[in-house]
């Protein structure tokens, strides 16, 4: 099947050239050719017709999905989101208290909204572990890393998108030490290592 | 089945899950366990005193909605996981936590044994707008 | 059921650009993910609904494409791919409903949700006081939908995406697998036959 046959008129134009001149005024061809003189008729009222629905579609308060399609979509990302890294934080004796990658992020993320014409974008934190473990974690629960041993450290890699008035090296430092102070506050640990990628401009 | 009374009633690892689950929700910064809490305090009220009733046994770990409570030899260890407000410190949001559970615990007449804690979010605490 | 995914209130004050928030979503961030959801759900239904005119699986597509969009965020390269993705996964669940009723015919349109459609459109318009303007406007939008249900499916998804949601030839052609001059030229088709069949509707 010519699925890519474009329709064309006895006088051989194409339909598709005629849509392509539709909002301008009839060529000299189409001034005299009585078969493009009624395409462009026909194609003017379905140009119409299609803004029409457009726009009545979108005003439409009954062309919404329920209120249960989106509660049922965010039921499964947080029923999934769980799976996300953790990282130790103590491990005393009457027990460990561990974050996951999330709730840092979420800390980091918000210290950013303090700063004008910065977005941030992702996050990834790494633990890097002091000297006198180097085997690493002692503890059997899989991805978790610990980052209360002596002289274990956060690695924080954050990437943002810049608005592009900003002058990007002081508004990184800012960032940082905004970041810095906010894992401090909220979080009780020191942030340690703070890279920050600037991988984008968005548009103001 | 080794169904040894404590203080007279068996304690069973659930109502020890609800303990702990009730106390960690009283500490100041702690904003809700992760998943949802409230469906499991609904469906344990009446549960909780049919189990003071009807005992069953004493070890054994119950497990539901943000908290696992697990009971052997006469002490219990509860794993929870929470959310935090993020106007207070999260690390001793835990600590402080840790303490209350261990001390609610303590008064049933059984051990208190690790509490673990996961800190999973950390949010601004909702409609108080931080400026 | 309650509600807990608008946590950062103050947080969402802040009007984002669509490449950060899909970045958050990417990382897990709830938040940023409803945005997503808020942001895509009613255009995508939009598009459901007109390709199979019938609101329980349209809103079916909608759950399934936005479920499979959180799935697959972290796989997506480039943040800025996030709409068209998200209209990629949408179009393919409508194809495979239409391809699965094909296969049972004796499904049928949602007569009602038709009904109740047009009765809405009926009040709403530019128009406004102007009866005779407003009938004029239902009665075209009508023989419009008409005619859009006679076209096979895949032209009928070209012209949807094209003049209803104004998605671009090369993602569009992306998402059904063709050239973009076969996009165009399936697009040309569409328009050729509503525009014949609104001339002989009258």
């Amino acid at each position: 099947m010519a699925v890519d046959d474009v329709p064309r008129l006895g006088c051989g134009r194409s339909i598709d050239r005629i849509w392509a001149t539709i909002d301008q005024p009839p060529s000299p061809h189409e001034e005299k050719c009585e078969q493009c003189q009624s395409a462009r008729e026909r194609l003017k009222k379905l140009t119409e017709a299609t803004r029409s629905l457009r726009e009545s579609d979108l005003h439409n308060t009954s062309l919404k999905p329920r209120l249960s399609v989106k509660n049922a979509i965010m039921n499964v990302a947080r029923a999934e989101i769980r799976r996300s890294r953790r990282i130790a934080l103590h491990g005393k004796e009457n027990g460990t208290t561990e974050i996951s990658e999330q709730a840092l992020s979420s800390v980091i993320r918000f210290a950013a909204t303090a700063i004008p014409g910065i977005h941030a974008r992702r996050c990834h934190i790494e633990i890097r572990s002091g000297g006198n473990d180097p085997s690493g974690e002692d503890r059997p629960s899989g991805n978790t890393a610990t980052a209360a041993n002596e002289g274990a450290h956060l690695i924080i890699n954050l990437r943002v998108a810049a608005a592009p008035s900003v002058e990007i090296p002081r508004t990184v430092d800012s960032l940082r030490q905004r970041i810095s102070n906010a894992i401090t506050a909220c979080v009780g640990i020191s942030a340690g290592t703070i890279n920050i990628t600037v991988e984008d401009l968005y548009d103001v | 089945m080794s169904e040894q009374p404590v203080q007279g009633q068996v304690i069973t690892s659930q109502l020890i899950a609800s303990l702990a689950a009730r106390t960690a929700l009283e500490t100041p910064g702690v904003l809700r366990l992760e998943p949802t809490i409230q469906g499991f305090l609904a469906r344990l009220g009446p549960a909780a005193l049919q189990n003071l009733r009807n005992p069953g046994s004493q070890n054994g770990t119950y497990r539901h909605d943000g908290v696992t409570a697990t009971i052997s030899d006469g002490t219990a260890r509860i794993h929870l996981d929470i959310a935090t407000d993020i106007a207070y410190t999260a690390l001793n949001v835990a600590e402080t936590v840790k303490h209350r559970v261990r001390e609610s615990i303590s008064h049933t007449g059984l051990t208190p044994g690790r509490v673990d804690i996961s800190i999973l979010a950390i949010e601004p605490q909702p409609r108080t707008k931080l400026s | 059921m309650e509600d807990r995914g608008a946590g950062f209130e103050s947080e969402l004050e802040l009007e984002l650009d669509e490449g950060s928030i899909v970045a958050r979503a990417q990382d897990g961030d709830l938040a940023a993910f409803e945005q997503l959801v808020i942001a895509y759900q009613d255009r995508l239904f939009r598009l459901a609904y007109r390709m199979l005119n019938d609101r329980g699986e349209a809103e079916d597509v909608v759950q399934d494409a936005l479920t499979a969009a959180w799935r697959g965020l972290p796989m997506l390269q480039d943040v800025r791919a996030f709409g068209g993705w998200a209209y990629r996964l949408a179009t393919n669940r409508c194809l495979d409903l239409l391809r699965k009723r094909s296969a049972h015919p004796e499904t049928i349109t949602d007569l009602e949700d038709l009904r109740s459609a047009t009765e809405f459109r009926a009040t709403y318009g530019p128009g406004g006081s102007d009866p005779a303007y407003e009938a004029e406007t239902a009665a075209r939008q009508d023989s419009l939908t008409t005619l859009l249900n006679t076209l096979p499916p895949e032209q009928r998804a070209c012209w949807l995406l094209r003049e209803m949601h104004g998605r671009s030839y090369a993602e569009i052609g992306a998402t059904l697998k063709i050239s973009q001059s076969a996009v165009r030229g399936r697009l040309a088709r569409a328009r050729h036959e509503i525009a014949e069949g609104m001339s002989e509707w009258r």
